[in-house]
């Protein structure tokens, strides 16, 4: 049938905000100044005039703000530039109209399926593009660096150049092919895994062979994909559980160490950890809490809208599928991106411009946990150039569940395997492989199939249907499909019994899906979960009155195997004993050689107060209250302590606290640390500064660091040798810091492939990222302090013990400097500093504190001012250098408000501590060491400094 | 109070619908006997609005709000629960906080009481953006049945999250809105006066207006969440509140319980 088009454009005279943020954004990047107005174009396919009249008027168009016109509304002229097209109107507008490429299934299109329903319409397919349009004073080519520039990322999205014919995707399923590996030297091997893009290694390709050998038959394309898949870094993790090979001997593996020393340290806090989706703690009533971590680098790069989002709806199915189900109560998010002022000369080619890649960023992860209804909050983000290469999108969501839910279920012999949730498409193949794999230029394009769009809602709904039929005991176990999608979940859950599924009966968004396709699609929205037979009409009720899809797939069937088949063909036979043991444990070898960093002469700041807004506002210290202001803070009802609070609301917190039980007073406090560049410069000082930076900032809201877990994160760039040097002196440095303070990791996750290959191949490798993040329990959110000074003459103190380290310091890279010493944290002194911090709040004695970190001593204190409304004098009294002091970010060291010197004696007495001066009622930071003036800066100035770059970028 | 002597409250959840559960704690904590009841089993039949004597539409993204916040959910008000939805108004209180404001101006419930007419909607921000953080709202002199009272008090903070959160109407019916009194919140600025400045008003609201009733005073419609200030540790600023602070919101749930237990 014909298609019908409908564009909707605003009322005359009436402002277009989506128009008008393109404007903006055009003249920002590309000094094109126009004015931008848009409408949305529908397209139906089904439908008649009439039919698609009523549509349009019930659901499309807002008749207060709207108007809409059906049939072509196409310009005359159309020129053509590059892959664009643009039209020109008949007064000289240039217009270009932005689509989703045809295989990217956009929700909005089910939207209006469910609409036409309602309204009983005979709807087949519909798609939604925007139309931009442009003033007559640009030209074509303008309109074009604007499409390229501002709206479209090739790789999801496209402008269109013609009316489609039909919006029904049709296909033909390709058939199961066969591959034999038998007589296959090394190099036929190794081009079998290239072209097929397993990314196994001629070792892992000779196992496969010899048991393929055993068989005596050839692999089928579907158990090739589930070795490539099962086997891949991103699943089992070969680096983290391979021996470690050092000059000096070999040393266990990391996750090992991981694993050990955390065991030590479990004590009746730990409920779960390392078996499951997350790690949990108990919490107060008989709850768990839980918490994971995930890297999404791969498809940010390429995608960072996209991307993003599923990485935020992928870790919130870890915790919606750990134990017998979960709610998802807090989501998190930490960046390493370029800057975004670098120039495009030292950009890689074919990669996202850095002030696309954070804009893209922080819409996808607010595009997903808004519509969820999730709070997001907690965040940060890092900057340094070489994250251009790829860039470090790391995830995080916390969830809670009866303790009698909390632990991971097992499938029992005869279970259904049920599938709920999204339909499979064609969406993110091979997902898992790619993400361990280095990137180049070609990745933009060759890997874009494993690019996803998310689809909150679809999630929303999942989620709340598991909650339901976990209260009524209908869930033995569950999973969720991430990396390589139902060959990861069922392959998972399949592994202590054996399983069988029929994957002709997995629903399809559309047609022509071949059986490995189908296998390991990552579409998002999908979990997989072991039901009693008997339970299953029940759970599919449930699932119903959620309006989720439940597909049964198949049997536990009690055979160790793994049984996969298309109707009545097998396509996928293997045994567990081979998926699970057949891998060969690596040995890697490691050793790290310190790359040493100039050291030039540093003169003196002159200029105080433009250093210091230097230093305010540094991408690393500058406000992000643009980003945090785009995400739902407190959604659920349950914020306790705010991202920002402070007079006007505008000083950040170290960390959030939420109240997951709206009738009890019990706090989660969420906090993390990590800094990419002292890792580079010295990873057993970097790792300990983040774990350090990641326990002060919850201990700076109130949170005790007797009772918390943490989560650790590794992103490194390479396995090689040098990279495993790192990596094993990073999880050393951590071991060593658990140790001291006797706490347990309870999750984590590595991603082992932050490296760019340049055309000429030269390769650039990001800074080596290890995130620690924390999840602790106060038995009373009451008792917890924000960082704004509250008093006027209150007593400044500065509590803990600094280093004279410099390195990696923001104060340092706005001289354009390194650094080799990277501030050293005491790890005697440091839980004593801890207790007294916490004891302080607790006790209320303590007025504001906050953790000193990027931006140093007189960084933090800045910020306090802010959130005060008031100035501060302060008198450093110091032998040593005023710069070095002031702008010093040795972590583990805080500022906080008392009422007195005397106070602060009394708090702080056993641990090291200075008074640095009283909180006044003007607007002045007015520093000076031993009485001789240094500097008096306004605050009002420094604040709009320390904001202006991310209004300026989220304008 | 007996949990008989409680009036029932019917939060209703459609796909994507998400403020369902504290929405239902504000309303318990103010006395009344919240249950989030699904629309499919409205639908159904499953449940009967008639078995409640308030409706709440609360927050969230219904389905996606794909082709504009609450219209779908507002088409099925519209359809399928049009009849029910129809002879609730006549005796029942209706509450629609962010998209369920949305939803109610979107199906014409709001500000006209005329369902399948839409008079009114809830535009993007001026600033393109989803915006989240602190309001302050002052309470007009007005005629929800419910809140009359409350005039003299505020201004009240609470938060806003949302996209599109600005009501525009027609001169005439605003002029309508603006006279009859159906004007009950708006975003004031420190001064405590109506502001169109960003951000004291969030998305340039005509008239600095955040919430509005239908002629009967029985609907109410608001963009701001006062189930998000219905304790002292949902305040950022808690710290610095005296001891003796009472959360603004909870009188909003309060005076509507108390309304629907003596007043049906």
């Amino acid at each position: 049938m014909a298609i019908c088009e409908i564009a909707v454009t605003r009322k005359e005279g009436l402002p277009d905000p989506r128009g008008n943020d393109v404007s903006l954004e055009a003249n920002r990047v590309l000094g094109i100044r126009t004015d931008v107005t848009t409408a949305t174009v529908y397209r139906v396919e089904g439908l008649d005039e009439e039919q698609a009249k009523l549509l349009a008027e019930k659901a499309l168009i807002d008749p207060v703000t709207e108007e809409g016109s059906i049939g072509g509304n196409m310009a005359y002229a159309v020129a053509f530039v590059g892959d664009d097209f643009v039209h020109i109107d008949r007064n000289s507008k240039k217009t270009l109209e932005v689509a989703y490429k045809p295989e990217v299934t956009d929700p909005i299109s089910e939207t209006i399926g469910r609409a036409a329903g309602d309204l009983h319409l005979p709807l087949e397919a519909a798609r939604v593009s925007t139309k931009y349009t442009f003033g007559s004073n640009i030209t074509v080519q303008q309109a074009s660096e604007i499409a390229n520039r501002v709206l479209v990322n090739p790789t999801v999205q496209e402008t269109v150049k013609k009316k489609p014919e039909t919006l029904v995707i049709k296909g033909e399923r390709g058939p199961v092919e066969t591959i034999s590996l038998a007589d296959k030297t090394d190099r036929e091997l190794d081009e079998i895994s290239t072209q097929r893009k397993l990314h196994l290694n001629t070792e892992e390709m000779r196992v496969a062979q010899k048991e393929f050998e055993r068989l005596g038959r050839e692999a089928t394309d579907v158990e090739l994909e589930i070795l490539g898949a099962r086997w891949s870094e991103h699943c089992v993790h070969k680096t983290f559980n391979a021996r470690v090979m050092t000059p000096n001997g070999e040393k266990r593996p990391l996750f090992g160490r991981i694993k050990d020393t955390s065991r030590q340290y479990f004590k009746d806090l730990v409920a779960t950890a390392f078996e499951d989706n997350s790690g949990g703690m108990n919490f107060y009533d008989g709850t768990v809490v839980l918490v994971k971590w995930e890297t999404h680098n791969s498809p940010s790069a390429l995608d960072p809208f996209g991307g993003a989002a599923t990485g935020s709806g992928g870790v919130f199915r870890d915790i919606m599928g750990t134990g017998k189900g979960a709610k998802v109560i807090l989501s998190t998010d930490a960046f390493a991106v370029a800057p975004p002022g670098m120039d495009q000369k030292n950009l890689p080619p074919a990669s996202i411009p850095p002030d696309n890649m954070l804009r893209g960023l922080v819409a996808g992860v607010r595009s997903y946990g808004n519509p969820m209804g999730i709070p997001t909050s907690n965040g940060s983000v890092h900057f340094h150039p070489d994250f251009a290469a790829k860039p470090t999108v790391l995830v995080g969501a916390y969830g809670i569940t009866p303790e009698q839910y909390a632990q991971k279920g097992h499938p029992e012999v005869g279970d259904r395997v049920v599938a709920i949730g999204g339909r499979t498409g064609r969406d993110g193949i091979h997902g898992a492989t790619v993400s361990s794999g280095a990137r180049t230029e070609k990745t933009a394009t060759a890997d874009a199939a494993h690019v996803q769009i998310g689809n909150p809602i679809e999630e929303k709904k999942m989620a709340d249907a598991i909650l339901e039929a976990r209260d009524k005991g209908l869930i033995r176990a569950l999973t969720d499909c991430g990396a390589a999608g139902f060959s990861s979940a069922v392959g998972e859950m399949g592994e202590e019994i054996g399983v069988r599924v029929d994957i002709s009966k997995a629903p399809l968004k559309y047609e022509g899906l071949s059986p490995w396709e189908i296998w390991i699609s990552e579409s998002q929205e999908r979990m997989v979960l072991a039901i009693d037979p008997e339970q299953m009409e029940e759970f599919g009720a449930v699932c119903r009155r959620h309006g989720v899809e439940v597909t049964d797939l198949g049997e536990f069937d009690g055979n160790k195997k793994l049984t996969v088949t298309y109707e009545d063909e097998v396509v996928a036979d293997l045994e567990y004993e081979f998926l699970l043991n057949g891998l060969p444990q690596r040995a890697m070898g490691a050793e790290f050689m310190r790359e040493v960093f100039p050291e030039p002469e540093i003169e003196m700041p002159t200029d105080w107060v433009k250093t210091l807004k230097e230093v305010m506002s540094h991408g690393n210290v500058c406000s992000k209250q643009p980003i945090v202001e785009q995400y739902d803070t407190t959604v659920q009802g349950t914020n306790a302590l705010a991202p920002f609070g402070g007079v006007n609301l505008d000083a950040p917190n170290d960390a959030v606290v939420i109240r997951p039980i709206l009738d009890k007073p019990y706090g989660l406090v969420v906090s993390h640390g990590l800094n990419p560049i002292l890792t580079r410069v010295d990873p057993e000082r970097g790792a300990k500064w983040a774990a350090t930076e990641a326990v002060s900032n919850l201990v700076a809201v109130g949170g005790d660091f007797r009772e918390m877990v943490l989560c650790g994160n590794y992103v490194s760039p390479v396995p090689d040798r040098q990279y495993m040097g790192s990596l094993d002196i990073q999880v050393d440095s951590i071991c060593a810091f658990q140790n001291a303070l006797e706490v347990p990791v309870v999750s984590g996750k590595d991603s082992l492939s932050s490296t760019y290959t340049w055309p000429d191949g030269r390769k650039t490798h990001v800074p080596p990222v290890v995130s620690i993040s924390t999840m602790g329990r106060i038995p009373d959110v009451e008792k917890t302090a924000t960082s704004d000074f509250k008093r006027e003459d209150s007593t400044i103190v500065m509590v803990g013990k600094g280093d004279k380290g410099m390195a990696g310091s923001t104060y340092f890279d706005t001289l354009g400097i390194v650094g080799n010493e990277v501030p050293d944290v005491d790890l005697e002194i440091l839980p004593r500093v801890f207790d007294a911090i916490h004891s302080g709040i607790v006790s209320g004695e303590v007025k504001a504190a906050h953790d000193i970190s990027e931006g140093g001593v007189i960084g933090a204190i800045s910020e306090m001012c802010f959130g005060g409304g008031m100035g501060v004098e302060l008198d450093i009294d110091i032998e040593e250098r005023e710069d070095f002091f002031l702008f010093n970010e040795t972590a583990g060291t805080f500022i906080v408000e008392v009422e007195s010197s005397k106070k602060a004696a009394e708090l702080f007495g056993s641990v090291p501590f200075k008074v640095l001066g009283r909180t006044t009622n003007g607007t002045e930071i007015k520093v000076t060491n031993k009485a001789k003036e240094l500097f008096t800066a306004d605050i009002n100035e420094l604040k709009e400094a320390w904001q202006a770059p991310m209004k300026a970028l989220f304008h | 109070m007996s949990e008989l002597l409680k009036p029932r409250v019917a939060i209703f959840k459609t796909s994507g619908i998400n403020c369902d559960a504290e929405t239902a704690y504000a309303f318990d904590l103010a006395g009344g006997s919240a249950e989030i009841v699904m629309g499919e089993d409205l639908r159904t039949g499953e449940k009967k609005l008639s078995d409640f004597q308030i409706l709440t539409f609360p927050g969230g993204f219904s389905y996606g709000d794909d082709l504009g916040s609450g219209t779908v959910a507002a088409l099925e008000l519209d359809t399928y629960l049009g009849n029910q939805i129809e002879r609730f108004k006549e005796k029942g209180l209706i509450l629609g906080v962010c998209n369920g404001f949305q939803i109610l101006t979107r199906s014409g419930l709001l500000p006209m009481g005329t369902l399948g007419e839409r008079g009114a909607t809830l535009d993007r921000n001026d600033n393109g953006k989803f915006v989240s953080r602190r309001v302050n709202l002052s309470v007009e002199p007005n005629n929800c049945v419910f809140l009359k009272d409350l005039s003299s008090t505020g201004p009240y903070e609470f938060q806003v999250a949302h996209g599109e959160g600005k009501l525009v109407m027609p001169p005439d019916i605003r002029k309508q809105v603006e006279v009859n009194g159906q004007v009950v919140f708006r975003y004031v600025n420190a001064e405590g006066l109506p502001t169109q400045e960003y951000p004291a008003n969030p998305n340039g609201s005509e008239g600095a207006i955040a919430g509005i009733c239908d002629p009967t005073g029985r609907i109410l419609g608001l963009m701001p969440h006062p189930e998000r200030s219905v304790s002292r540790s949902q305040y950022p600023n808690s710290r610095r509140l005296p001891e003796s602070f009472v959360p603004e919101g909870l009188a909003i749930f309060q005076n509507m319980i108390e309304f629907a237990r003596v007043g049906v």
